[in-house]
């Protein structure tokens, strides 16, 4: 073949001839130059020992070699796309000449305007009866002051003592200088009242929930709470990062699937993260109470740990006012968590959190309401173990204020043709809703609804007794696009309080139940009732 | 089970600096490398009976070793500053805020990368050797690898290769 080509084409053959020679000579040079290089002689010794006739061997090497490289050489670049758009000069300029600043406060509505009008203003201590700015005396059915501990004179003579010693505000966290001693008397106070290991005091109600579930939940833990739960529990919700779950309002069957469901997406990813349970012991936004014994008994089937927020029933249910777990006959330590308040019927301010000592250890250090607001005024503090003292040695308060209860609930639920009772019979915040069968008749929305309960309070502040409505706006404000199926009904609320009569209650819940039948037989609201 | 809110996950990582990725950067933190690499080999040489191929070897893969559970084993941060924004994350990934080629990058890419061509060279190319050292240096350098992506993670610019482990979820 090559003799064959070299007689057609000799011209050829002489040019890759000469070709081969100069590739050769220019390889040499090359090689000498190389050799010429310092530490050269090190890399050629290298490579000849390197290759061993092991040539695939050597190849990995080399790869392995030229990606490095490659590496070595290859520009940075984030991973996290920029969040903001790069802006000239003059569009800068632009932006900020075109920016109207939005009001801090939105501009009141309508309904919020005659609201805000009509607010009565107390002048003087408040109490079973209250005065009123415009001179009036008038029944107080508003305040969370039921066994009227606002006008035991021990009380308020073992408050004045304390403020004298301690001055007002402790003036720092508890961490930093906040605890006193009566703090500590009054943790251990509740601890020995529930019948829990241990409790911890916080500055504010409100903020305790908020702060105990993110102290325990954190980001790719499961917490499985109740649709009904109230505003500060959502917010310690949302600010847990947890993934939430939502079950029914006390539909344990419903809360039963939920967990199930939980369980087996875990046991087949094979995954174990922390698992609440979050409820109310008395249901701030229906008045209804939860089923602990259940719960219990779920919990430890599958394996979760159960937060119980006893603001509203701690100080009301139970023989001594111990709460749910009196009430249901649970042992307190069987519920993980309990929160509760100290500011309601105790009369004193904060709130505070029980459970094993391991429990309120942690939320010592990382919980947010308590390592960074001042701690409780030394008076609310000691009026708080006052007071669950009264409570422990007197529990004949607690079957007085039931019986008022009982009063006040004869009167409104089964003789009102517009409102029925959702509360528990030993709530004493009556929470009032419209019947439904008068919802659908006159075709009220929840805006209509919040309307004539308004007209409501009004009506019957007119007659005498002062009682207030069930603030949902917060909450339904903080409703998420996807929780349309959270049922939350306006409605009227009565707090009862032992410091009345029997007959005095009774004649305040005529007066409340004529005001409702009057408002809704207006000629005016029966119009807009049925034309909107 | 991470709800998906790259939005609130990216605050919350940038709400404290990450001391658990940043010292890389730090001064003396490549240093360190090369020290725990001269004391893993003494360590090694000092046990009575061990030749200088498996001295080396055992240097190698004890390193390897360390660095996988160190960079790629490991998820999450020591501390409670970013309400677990970090959880699902490796020290590899956490590095530089995720960011590739950077020098930290490229120096604790290059460590393994070295130290296996030093130990193939000592242990004088003997298969066995180099097979031994040549996994161990893939198991170390297939996980910093940049540009694989998994097809159901939207953004993903990470990869994860279960050797122990499956691959986690996000």
């Amino acid at each position: 073949m090559r003799a064959r080509l070299s007689e057609l084409h000799p011209i050829a053959d002489m040019d890759l001839n000469e070709a081969q020679t100069y590739i050769s000579a220019s390889l040499h040079s090359l090689f000498e130059a190389f050799q010429r290089v310092p530490g050269s002689a090190v890399l050629i010794r290298y490579v000849r020992s390197s290759y061993q006739n092991d040539p695939i061997r050597s190849a990995i090497e080399l790869i392995l070699v030229i990606f490095f490289v490659r590496y070595l050489l290859s520009p940075s670049y984030p991973t996290h796309g920029s969040n903001y758009i790069k802006l000239r000069e003059d569009e800068i300029d632009e932006l900020v000449r075109d920016w109207e600043p939005e009001p801090l406060v939105a501009e009141r509505t309508a309904f919020e305007e005659s609201e805000a009008e009509r607010i009565p203003v107390v002048v003087g201590p408040t109490g079973p009866k209250v005065k009123l700015g415009n001179g009036r005396t008038v029944t107080n059915l508003a305040s969370y002051n039921f066994y009227n501990f606002n006008a035991s004179e021990s009380i308020k003579e073992k408050a004045i003592q304390t403020l004298r010693t301690y001055g007002v505000g402790p003036c720092g966290p508890p961490q930093f200088y906040g605890t006193q001693d009566v703090h500590m008397q009054t943790e251990a106070d509740i601890a020995s009242f529930l019948g829990t290991q241990s409790a911890i005091v916080y500055a504010h109600a409100f903020s305790t929930i908020t702060s105990v579930i993110p102290c325990f939940c954190k980001r790719g833990d499961v917490i499985v709470a109740d649709k009904m739960v109230n505003y500060s529990i959502r917010k310690g919700l949302e600010a847990s990062r947890s993934s939430i779950r939502w079950f029914n309002h006390n539909d344990m069957a419903d809360l039963e699937r939920v967990m199930a469901k939980v369980a087996e997406e875990q046991a087949k990813k094979k995954i174990l993260t922390r698992r609440f349970i979050v409820t109310e012991g008395l249901f701030e936004m229906v008045g209804d109470c939860s089923d602990l014994p259940k719960l219990i008994e779920l919990k430890e089937r599958y394996k979760f740990r159960l937060a119980l927020d006893e603001t509203n029933s701690f100080g009301v249910l139970g023989r001594n006012g111990r709460g749910l777990t009196e009430a249901q006959n649970v042992d307190a330590e069987a519920v993980d968590v309990i929160v509760g308040s100290l500011s309601g019927p105790l009369c004193a301010a904060g709130g505070f959190c029980a459970g094993s000592a391991d429990v309120v250890r942690h939320q010592r250090i990382n919980a947010l309401a308590y390592t960074y607001s001042a701690a409780l005024p030394a008076m609310s503090a000691v009026t708080a173990s006052e007071t669950l003292n009264v409570l422990q040695c007197n529990p004949d308060i607690l079957i007085q204020c039931r019986e008022n209860i009982r009063a006040m609930r004869a009167q409104l639920d089964p003789r009102s043709d517009w409102v029925v009772c959702t509360s528990d019979p030993e709530n004493p915040i009556i929470i009032l809703v419209f019947k439904p069968d008068v919802i659908q008749t006159r075709r009220l929305s929840i805006e209509d609804q919040e309307r004539l309960f308004s007209d409501c309070v009004e009506e019957s502040l007119v007659n005498g007794v002062l009682i207030t409505r069930l603030k949902t706006t917060p909450l339904i404000n903080s409703l998420g696009p996807k929780d349309t199926d959270v049922n939350i009904q306006p409605a009227l609320k009565v707090c009862i309080t032992s410091g009345l009569s029997k007959k005095e209650i009774e004649k305040a819940g005529t007066t409340i139940r004529h005001a409702i039948t009057k408002v809704m037989t207006r000629k005016t609201n029966r119009l807009s009732g049925s034309g909107s | 089970m991470e709800p998906l809110e790259p939005l609130e996950q990216l605050s919350d990582q940038s709400a404290l600096p990450n001391l658990n990725a940043n010292w890389v950067n730090a001064k003396g933190a490549w240093t360190i490398h090369i020290v725990l690499i001269v004391a893993l080999k003494i360590l090694w040489d000092v046990i009575p009976g061990v030749s200088q191929e498996t001295s080396w070897t055992l240097t190698n893969i004890s390193y390897m070793f360390g660095s996988y559970i160190m960079f790629h084993w490991v998820r999450g941060v020591p501390f409670d500053f970013n309400s677990g924004a970090y959880d699902n994350l490796n020290m590899w990934e956490q590095i530089d805020d995720g960011a590739q080629y950077t020098p930290a990058k490229k120096f604790l890419l290059s460590v393994p990368i070295v130290l296996f061509l030093l130990s193939t060279h000592y242990t004088h190319y003997d298969l066995a050797y180099f097979t031994i050292n040549f996994l161990a240096v893939l198991g170390v350098v297939i996980p910093k690898l940049p540009f694989v992506r998994y097809p159901h993670l939207k953004n993903s610019h990470r990869m994860r290769v279960g050797l122990f482990s499956g691959v986690p979820d996000d």
